[in-house]
């Protein structure tokens, strides 16, 4: 709108006030209504927002919602936020479907992750094959966070390993997606991991 | 991304929106035939000559290098304009070639940088939990 400025080099970095932070992203993966958005939401700065995909067709069919009575839609396709580290620094959080039909939306989001996390609803295990797999596949730093509902978790943690036949050096943990502090902690575990991996 | 098997387009059968998503791209579903995916977290900033015709731009061009006037995400913006991602990366190319947004992609090698892990493991642990405690440090 301001003339003032004739753009004489249309190609120009912006100017110091508009340069825009290093992004960095983290993936948190795992089954429908296991708590992605949930865990997003707990720790993003601003309310989750959603890439309108047209994923949620699909989705539709394959969705088992039996175990999960409190999650009547699946028109996520995926929810993401964000934390400003610091005004040069911002990591974004990405939430991923798991089902394996899904797969094609991975490399779109995932290349070039820092790490994953991989939810886990100990009712509803393999669920979370799909992203495992995933992660073991392209080498990206991940752990298993096992997601207490309620408080309650019907696996003990080696048993959980055992299922998803994870490397010992995959941390298995329990969190709580509703917590800000628990996926603060969880995200610093997988990030923990990265940096060892750096360090040879 | 060959043209024929992408995008990740509705079912056959599936609700067919108003405006085919890729209508408004010419019908390109990728920005560049050869090039890489452009990341979903790729920041894109307005120019001051894009502000400057923004007036004159139509539509999505509009919206976007209007909503760029602070950095957004390609997921920002595909999220807060209602595109589909692929849209979002094919405009913001073409913006960026007419000298109305800069896009930086983020470099793979910086951000995976010992340092700025560490940078990102300082800044999560300064993060209160909900109850306002920080997370011991040992």
């Amino acid at each position: 709108m301001t003339p003032t400025e004739p753009a004489t080099r249309p190609s120009a970095a912006p100017s110091a006030a508009v340069r825009p932070p290093l992004p960095v992203k983290m993936v948190i993966a795992g089954g429908f209504g296991v708590g992605k958005t949930t865990a997003v939401g707990s720790i993003s700065e601003i309310e989750p927002l959603t890439t309108e995909a047209a994923i949620t067709e699909v989705a539709a069919g394959v969705d088992d919602l039996s175990h999960t009575p409190r999650k009547t839609t699946t028109t996520v396709a995926m929810d993401f936020g964000c934390i400003t580290v610091d005004p040069t620094l911002k990591l974004y959080l990405f939430g991923t479907p798991g089902q394996e039909r899904f797969g094609f939306m991975w490399d779109d989001i995932v290349e070039g992750a820092l790490g994953g996390l991989v939810i886990v609803d100990t009712r509803r295990l393999d669920d979370c094959y799909a992203a495992v797999d995933y992660f073991e596949h392209k080498q990206i730093p991940f752990a298993v966070a096992v997601n207490a509902f309620d408080g309650r978790v019907q696996h003990t943690l080696d048993e959980v390993r055992w299922a998803l036949d994870v490397n010992d050096r995959v941390p298995v943990i329990v969190f709580d997606a509703r917590e800000r502090g628990s996926v603060r902690d969880a995200l610093l575990v997988v990030l923990e991991q990265a940096l060892a991996r750096t360090e040879g | 991304m060959a043209d024929g098997s992408t995008p990740p387009d509705p079912e056959p059968g599936g609700p067919v929106p108003a405006v085919r998503p890729f209508l408004v791209t010419a019908g390109r579903v990728a920005p560049d035939p050869s090039g890489r995916t452009m990341p979903v977290e790729t920041q894109v900033v307005a120019t001051a000559e894009g502000l400057a015709v923004l007036d004159r731009l139509a539509f999505e061009q509009h919206d976007i290098v209007a909503a760029c006037r602070i950095p957004q995400s390609i997921a920002e913006i595909a999220a807060r304009l209602r595109l589909h991602l692929n849209v979002v990366r094919i405009l913001a190319e073409d913006l960026r070639t007419a000298g109305q947004l800069t896009v930086h992609v983020p470099d793979t090698g910086v951000t995976h940088d010992a340092s700025v892990l560490r940078r990102l493991i300082d800044g999560l642990r300064a993060i209160p939990d909900s109850r306002g405690v920080l997370r011991d440090t040992d």
